[in-house]
């Protein structure tokens, strides 16, 4: 599947969006809910403001190391009996997975939610090596029997109701029963218990890496990761290259982060701390470990304005918060990655050509950047990117640019200007009726088809000014 | 106290009444308001679009038209916003950066700068009715004036004023989005414009005139009778 | 930086006081709370067990003896219950014991009375599967065990990593039973992991 999800135009998959009247409102309602629980849950913890500032000192430092820090934790893991394997693109993490899964005859292999192996189009490239994909994380183990890319990146099937849950079960694994949640939930134990027992391969993502000590931390609620991480004897742990602290110390202020923007808990059930292979007599965890340190477009970040947007630590909290999001939903991004941090990441990723209409997704209202839990100026971003379609990639629409050159002219020249405050009314004067417009021409359409615009002033500020002025002296 | 009244294009042509209200307004507090004329947009229609050459053109007119200003006072948390970021734009700029700096840093918005700079939370105003506020995204999230605002408005004898639902919810407005992306935009306001009559309040009142039109204009349209007011106008009605 | 929590000192009423958060927290968490002394510890488990069936898998612990559950196993055995105690030798048997057991017991290794959280340092003596793959899990805390919240924990590891002691292959910070709310946002308690779980914290007195 890989980052880019369908290949229809944003527009209809904006329109395909808004159709949706579940999926709006179950979006609704969770981000309602995911983002009271975040507010009451930096509440409780206080000092919300000094711990944002500590996570983004945090990740700052990381990203300006990053070559240090991933040094390290190599090195720790290798001292641990892990193989550690740096893939530059995509198509070289996979490759190397597809060996380790060849090389062990693997059949089976059972996977936890990871939004870097969606990235990398793990699981069709599993599929050609004739290895069996399970995912075991509720949501995507839902999407994955209906073929359906994830629309958000904590809570992937957010835009499933209970009956189309219940129908994707009953015609892919002859479910029987009702569409009560806890029936389902149970239904998937049951099923995924067998596939967790007979895997042979285990694949994780990672949340946070310890370079100090070669800990890959998972942070979850359903216990998928623990029994991936538990039951096969291989292991393959992907991660960005991003996804990694220091030390232990840091750890605990980012997860506290993590799990408080992404989910209002204080932590979630499972914070699962595995290092390397199994030691000697222990009977749980792989005796073959891999770690797949993906960079896929991360380096190119490194070093630039975009930098920031590596210190993401995937909490979702601004998809949760966004209003565009809200109504269109996560498969109009039309990328694994949605919301403003899918807007910021997207482009980045994967160029500009085919996702040059999310960096303007957004009324810029910084709810985004207010949320983030690492202060990622995630709005200011998105006009860089603006920027860069603009004035280096050249792609913005011939009249929009007229329109901007002519703008720049009037705003640099006093003299025009004041002409166009004088005009304004009786150019407007034609569309207008009882003080308003509600049928605009050009560029005002797309305002009035939704609203009225009001009629201008009959006189200028600056008139009026003047005009109480002479008043004032006479 | 000298304050140079920073109008915005938008109050200038298309609200003239709200520049009016601030003047008075400002006066009322004891402060000599002047008004340089050279002055017309910040820029932000070009800046938040990606056109930074073009808007920087913008900026420098602005530049040029405050630099000898005690104090700029504007009657937009997102305009005024948006001086505040000119020291973003020309970081490393020989000749502006200063000027830049110099500018932002005396730039205010106008509920700001009674509470902030003058210390004024009563302004002394009476309004009668049942009115709501809505905290603009620029004014409270870029500019940071989130308390300023309320206070002014707590003050205000006669007025019965209710919260409105998920006030710092984004109206929709968003600039060039309205226009570029007008099917999402008018989903925005559609939801704003309901949670707004929720409240069944006579009047919105906010502290930036686009959200305003966005807000309002999409409630004359739905039918809904409401008035939109500045805050200004409340603060200086008597 | 300080945080209130992590200023928390260690006083015979800072640690009553951490109790009692972390009594509250377990109602967030949907985990059943007891507390009980040594002496009583042996029948409060028993009880606990009682509800959650008949097979019984456990870590080989050395707490196990110093806190009378030896002695408790001993009788449910001869009571005709299954009592396993993961052996190491035994191999990947101890993984299906554990899948068809009915409970797990564990002692915590460090306590997040903030989160409602149990460290588990797995090694050879405690497999991971223990609180993993019964339907029910019960965590011991040594009251002793509680700390405020990560800060300690994270800090504890992070000095006993630069001491030169080899972290624990896995690391498993449990909050109460698995849950998930991945089916339109209704949280359900009960997916892969446990479905029920009991914290008992004992006095020990330290």
């Amino acid at each position: 599947m890989g980052l880019q999800i369908g290949d229809t135009s944003f527009k209809d998959r904006v329109q395909e969006g808004l159709k949706n009247d579940f999926m709006r409102q179950a979006v609704s309602s969770a981000q309602g809910r995911l983002r009271n629980g975040r507010l009451s849950a930096a509440e409780e913890l206080g000092d919300w403001e000094d711990w944002r500032t500590l996570g983004e000192e945090i990740r700052t430092h990381t990203m300006e190391n990053l070559d240090f820090y991933l040094q390290q934790l190599s090195e720790q893991v290798e001292n641990r009996g892990g193989n550690v394997f740096f893939a530059e693109t995509a198509e070289e993490a996979n490759e190397y997975i597809k060996n380790v899964v060849k090389k062990k005859n693997g059949r089976k292999v059972a996977k936890s939610k990871s939004m870097v192996t969606e990235e990398i189009g793990l699981n069709e490239a599993l599929e050609d090596v004739g290895a069996e994909v399970v995912e075991t994380d509720l949501g995507e183990w839902i999407l994955q029997l209906d073929e359906d890319p994830p629309s958000h990146i904590v809570a992937p099937a957010l835009h499933k109701n209970r009956q189309q849950i219940q129908e994707t079960f009953e015609n892919k694994k002859g479910y029987q029963k009702t569409d009560k949640p806890e029936e389902l939930a149970l239904f998937a134990r049951e099923q995924l218990r067998k596939e967790f027992l007979s895997a042979d391969i285990g694949i994780t993502g990672c949340n946070f890496a310890v370079a100090e000590s070669g800990a890959v931390t998972l942070v979850t609620n359903e216990g998928n990761a623990r029994l991936v991480t538990a039951l096969p004897d291989t292991q393959i742990t992907v991660m960005g290259m991003e996804r990694i602290v220091p030390t232990w110390e840091e750890l605990d202020v980012l997860v506290s982060l993590l799990t408080r923007a992404a989910v209002g808990q204080k932590l979630t059930s499972y914070v699962t701390s595995v290092t390397g292979k199994r030691l000697e007599e222990e009977i749980d965890g792989p005796d073959d470990y891999h770690l797949v340190i993906v960079d896929n477009g991360r380096s190119k970040i490194l070093g630039t304005e975009f930098q920031s947007a590596l210190h993401c630590i995937r909490c979702a909290a601004c998809i949760n918060v966004c209003p565009v999001y809200r109504h269109v939903g996560g498969h109009a991004y039309g990328s694994i990655y949605p919301g403003p941090i899918g807007a910021v990441l997207t482009p980045l990723l994967d160029g500009y050509e085919d996702h040059k209409e999310l960096p303007y997704a957004s009324t810029l209202c910084a709810a985004c950047t207010e949320a983030c839990p690492v202060k990622i100026p995630l709005h200011e971003q998105l006009i860089r990117h603006r920027e860069i379609i603009v004035e280096k990639e050249n792609m913005a629409p011939t009249g929009e640019k007229v329109a901007m050159k002519g703008y720049a002219n009037w705003a640099s020249n006093p003299a025009a200007y004041k002409m166009s405050a004088k005009m304004a009314r009786m150019a407007l004067k034609p569309w207008t009726k009882h003080e308003k417009i509600s049928n605009g021409p050009g560029p005002l359409k797309g305002w009035t088809d939704v609203r009225d615009f009001p009629a201008p002033s009959k006189q200028s500020f600056r008139a009026w000014f003047k005009e109480r002025q002479k008043g004032e002296q006479t | 106290m000298k304050v140079s009244l920073f109008i915005t294009c938008m109050c200038d042509i298309i609200g003239s009444g709200v520049g009016k209200h601030t003047v008075e307004l400002l006066e009322k507090a004891g402060c000599e308001v002047d008004f340089p004329e050279a002055q017309t947009c910040c820029g932000q229609p070009a800046f938040n679009s990606g056109y930074l050459q073009d808007s920087k053109k913008a900026m420098k007119q602005m530049m040029r038209a405050f630099k000898d200003a005690e104090y700029v006072v504007g009657p937009s948390g997102s305009c005024v916003g948006m001086l505040r970021e000119y020291p973003k734009v020309f970081r490393g700029d020989p000749e502006w950066e200063e000027q830049a700096n110099n500018l932002a840093a005396k730039s205010y918005e106008v509920t700001q700068f009674l509470v902030d700079v003058l210390g004024i939370e009563d302004v002394g105003a009476t309004f009668n009715g049942r009115v709501t506020y809505h905290p603009s995204c620029h004014m409270t999230r870029v500019l940071g004036v989130k308390d300023a605002p309320q206070k002014l408005l707590r003050n205000v004898k006669g007025m019965d004023l209710i919260e409105l639902p998920l006030a710092e919810d984004c109206c929709g407005f968003g600039g060039t989005f309205a226009v570029k992306n007008s099917v999402i935009s008018g989903e925005m306001v559609k939801e704003k414009s309901q949670h707004v009559s929720e409240t069944r309040a006579e009047y919105l009142i906010g502290g930036d005139m686009a959200c305003l039109y966005n807000i309002g204009g999409r409630m004359t349209r739905e039918g809904k009778n409401i008035k939109i007011l500045h805050i200004t106008e409340v603060l200086n009605h008597q | 930086m300080e945080c209130a929590a992590t200023v928390a000192g260690i006083g015979r009423m800072q640690q009553d006081e951490l109790v009692d958060v972390l009594e509250k927290q377990c109602k967030a968490i949907h985990t059943d709370f007891k507390r009980t002394t040594i002496a009583e510890l042996p029948q409060t488990v028993e009880e606990t067990v009682a509800v959650y069936g008949k097979k019984i898998i456990t870590a080989k612990d050395d707490r196990n003896e110093k806190f009378g559950l030896d002695l408790l196993f001993d009788r449910l055995r001869t009571g005709g219950e299954e009592v396993h105690v993961w052996d190491s030798k035994a191999g990947k048997e101890n993984q299906i014991i554990a899948e068809r057991a009915d409970v797990g017991i564990n002692f915590s290794d460090i306590t997040l009375a903030e989160s409602g959280t149990v460290t588990l340092f797995n090694n050879k003596d405690n497999g991971r599967s223990i609180s993993l793959l019964p339907e029910n899990f019960i965590a011991i805390i040594p009251k002793s065990t509680i700390v405020p919240r990560m800060t300690q924990a994270a800090k504890q590891i992070h000095e006993a990593h630069e001491q030169g002691h080899m972290v624990s292959s896995c690391i498993s910070f449990i909050s109460g039973p698995s849950n998930s709310a991945d089916i339109e946002m209704n949280l359900i308690v009960g997916v892969h992991g446990p479905v029920r779980a009991t914290y008992i914290v004992v006095d020990d007195g330290d």
